[in-house]
């Protein structure tokens, strides 16, 4: 049944029948504590990455590598990443590996990419809240490409780790960066205050709680110094 | 695009923006208000985001309020925004609401106040998280996410910005009173159980490649979801869940679960009075009455899907117990859920269907989807959002949106 399955596979394109794959989903839904069987699946479905498929069938290997995949399948995805048509595809499996090697696929696709792909890549690493890719993020701020600078503030803000917010303040304070740099910090701040790092979160809506700030930021800035005051209570 | 507005007032934007948005700066009698309708600084400026089927419907019931200005809408489809704009400004007798395919266009006019939205599933969550951004109220039609890391986000969003988010659902208060109100008089004693009866799951959708037959923005009704060719069936409004509308399709919906499973599931959490609360395990039964779910909730109470035998909504009380009653939570305000909306958006109440117990509702749809398809039981930490020892499980909270969209 698996084998035809994936000779089904090599086949597929719009307008297929979907049932012809149900092989496919079966044996990942049963290889739940069965590593080898996992694996087995996996090595299958990199194989069948490798060869002529249409994009309907290649997105159907990366949606199964999103349930599947581990280490073994980021050197294949990591090649789509930098592709236009592919790119997404390839991040839809590469956000949902727990590896480590999947995020680095992602880091080290960013100076390869530009325009949206490399939005799209900045906002996988956002999701993955992957500490390790504060610098680089870092300095996609000072980007001219206005998407790409605000998708660096949003996933600096998805981080949410102290580091993340320290960059976005520095950019702040140089009077540099997309607007989104707000809603980044005041993200950042509420990670902040959830793992009781207070002083740092107290500082951001300290910063945003003055005068001159937009009434949205003051509001969500005294807001946030409530919740301070009441958490050290 | 957006993000935080600097200091300005509806009165500057009309000032500076006027002409560029084609605003009018003649002051008529109806912006002088009458005994009929407040004057027009004293009405809710409105703009609706997808104005499909229950767009359409949304749209009407706020358009019908006096204390309600709608001035701008925002859909992919051309003869929608044609459609709809003619019917608004039919209604007002001038030609001044201003249409968009980009919502993000609507969102940062700083004159509108409030924004309701009824797009496909998959776009609620960036949609509702840009307008609090924007400092927008929200009432967003239900199911409000598509995945379960997008509720928290929303929430959060919403918090942050001190935004009023309501969900959508006119059934859970509107459709289930005759058991709500016995339930929270006590008369059932304590509810060990209730059972909802909702389906199907979402699939996945490969439908061939069809001749665009109509004025359509697709890359941007696609949107964050994957790209995929045009087909009628793929983008089609109507009600089916079972294989000729996107309410069908994993890519832009939980499927039935969520669709239905909003009221449903809904009604539910209000009758047992768990609307603040989410399940803590959900065990799968496959057995010879067929597959059924049960969530467990840390009341101890249970919430039954499809349990055999067992008819929607069927509560399992404790036979001689009659415990205190309890007052009804009911909307606010005028005119069902809608009224409630806009006396909170006045008045920052917290409205009957406050995002956060709308997505508490959405959890158990998500949660039901996954255990269905992974075919085993599985445990919910609440406080960290993912479930715990299940790997696989975690993979399918959320999933990678198309470039440019990101939450």
């Amino acid at each position: 049944m698996l084998d035809t399955a994936f000779e089904a596979l090599k086949k597929f394109d719009w307008g297929s029948d979907l049932r012809a794959l149900a092989p496919i989903e079966d044996a990942i839904t049963a290889a739940h504590g069965k590593p080898e069987t996992g694996k087995e699946i996996e090595t299958r479905l990199i194989a069948a990455m490798k060869g002529e498929l249409s994009r309907d069938a290649r997105e159907y290997v990366c949606r199964k590598l999103a349930n599947v995949g581990t280490a073994a399948c980021v050197p294949g995805l990591a090649a789509l990443l930098v592709d236009k048509e592919s790119s997404h595809m390839s991040r839809f499996a590469l956000e949902q590996i727990p590896a480590p090697e999947a995020a680095q696929a992602l880091r080290e696709a960013l100076p390869k990419a530009s325009g949206l792909v490399k939005v799209g890549i900045i906002s996988s690493l956002g999701a993955k809240r992957d500490a390790a890719a504060v610098a680089p993020l870092g300095e996609l701020l000072k980007e001219g490409d206005a998407a790409i600078a605000r998708a660096a503030a949003l996933a600096l803000g998805a981080i949410g780790n102290v580091e993340s917010a320290a960059v976005l303040q520095r950019t702040l304070q140089a009077g540099g960066g997309p607007s989104a740099i707000i809603d980044a910090l005041l993200s950042c701040a509420e990670a902040l205050l959830s793992s009781n790092k207070l002083a740092d979160a107290t500082a951001i809506y300290k910063a945003f709680a003055q005068d001159h700030q937009p009434r949205l930021v003051r509001l969500a800035a005294n807001r946030g110094l409530l919740a301070c005051a009441s958490k050290q209570t | 695009m957006s993000q935080i507005k600097k200091k300005s007032t509806r009165r500057d934007f009309l000032k500076t923006t006027g002409a560029a948005f084609g605003v009018p700066l003649i002051i008529t009698s109806s912006a002088l208000g009458n005994a009929e309708r407040p004057p027009a600084s004293d009405r809710i400026v409105m703009g609706g985001i997808g104005i499909g089927n229950m767009g359409r419907g949304d749209q009407g019931a706020f358009l019908g309020r006096k204390d309600v200005q709608y001035v701008a809408l925002s859909d992919v489809r051309q003869e929608v925004r044609e459609k709809s704009k003619a019917g608004v400004d039919g209604r007002y007798r001038n030609a001044d609401c201003q249409t968009y395919t980009d919502f993000r266009e609507l969102l940062a006019r700083p004159d509108i106040d409030a924004v309701h939205i009824a797009t496909p599933d998959h776009w609620h969550a960036i949609m509702v998280i840009e307008a609090c951004r924007n400092g927008k109220d929200v009432y967003c039609q239900k199911p409000e996410t598509l995945t379960l890391r997008e509720g928290p986000l929303m929430i959060a969003a919403a918090r942050r910005y001190g935004r009023v988010v309501s969900g959508g659902s006119q059934r859970v208060l509107g459709d289930y009173r005759k058991i709500v109100d016995p339930a929270w008089a006590g008369e059932f004693g304590t509810i060990k159980s209730i059972n909802v009866s909702v389906g199907p799951l979402p699939q996945l959708c490969n439908l061939p490649a069809e001749e665009m037959s109509e004025k359509i923005d697709w890359d941007l009704w696609l949107g964050p979801a994957p790209w995929a060719p045009y087909n009628s069936k793929r983008c089609s409004g109507s009600f089916s869940i079972n294989g000729s509308s996107w309410r069908s399709f994993s890519d832009y919906s939980g499927g039935g679960m969520t669709d239905w499973g909003a009221h449903h599931f809904g009604g539910a959490t209000f009758i047992c009075d768990v609307r603040d609360l989410q399940p803590e395990e959900v065990t799968y039964f496959d057995d010879k009455d067929g597959k059924y779910l049960a969530f467990r909730y840390p009341n101890g109470l249970t919430i039954y899907h499809n349990r055999p035998h067992t008819g929607n909504l069927h509560i399992e009380g404790t036979p001689g117990e009659k415990l205190p009653a309890k007052p009804v939570p009911v909307y606010k305000g005028d005119g069902e859920i809608y009224g409630d909306f806009i006396h909170c958006v006045k008045t920052r109440e917290t409205p009957f269907r406050d995002i956060e117990s709308a997505v508490n509702t959405a959890v158990l749809a998500h949660m039901g989807n996954i255990a269905y398809q992974l075919k085993r039981s599985l445990k919910w930490d609440v406080a960290r959002q993912e479930f715990i020892g299940d790997s696989e499980a975690n993979r399918m909270t959320d999933r990678a949106r198309r470039e440019p969209w990101q939450l």
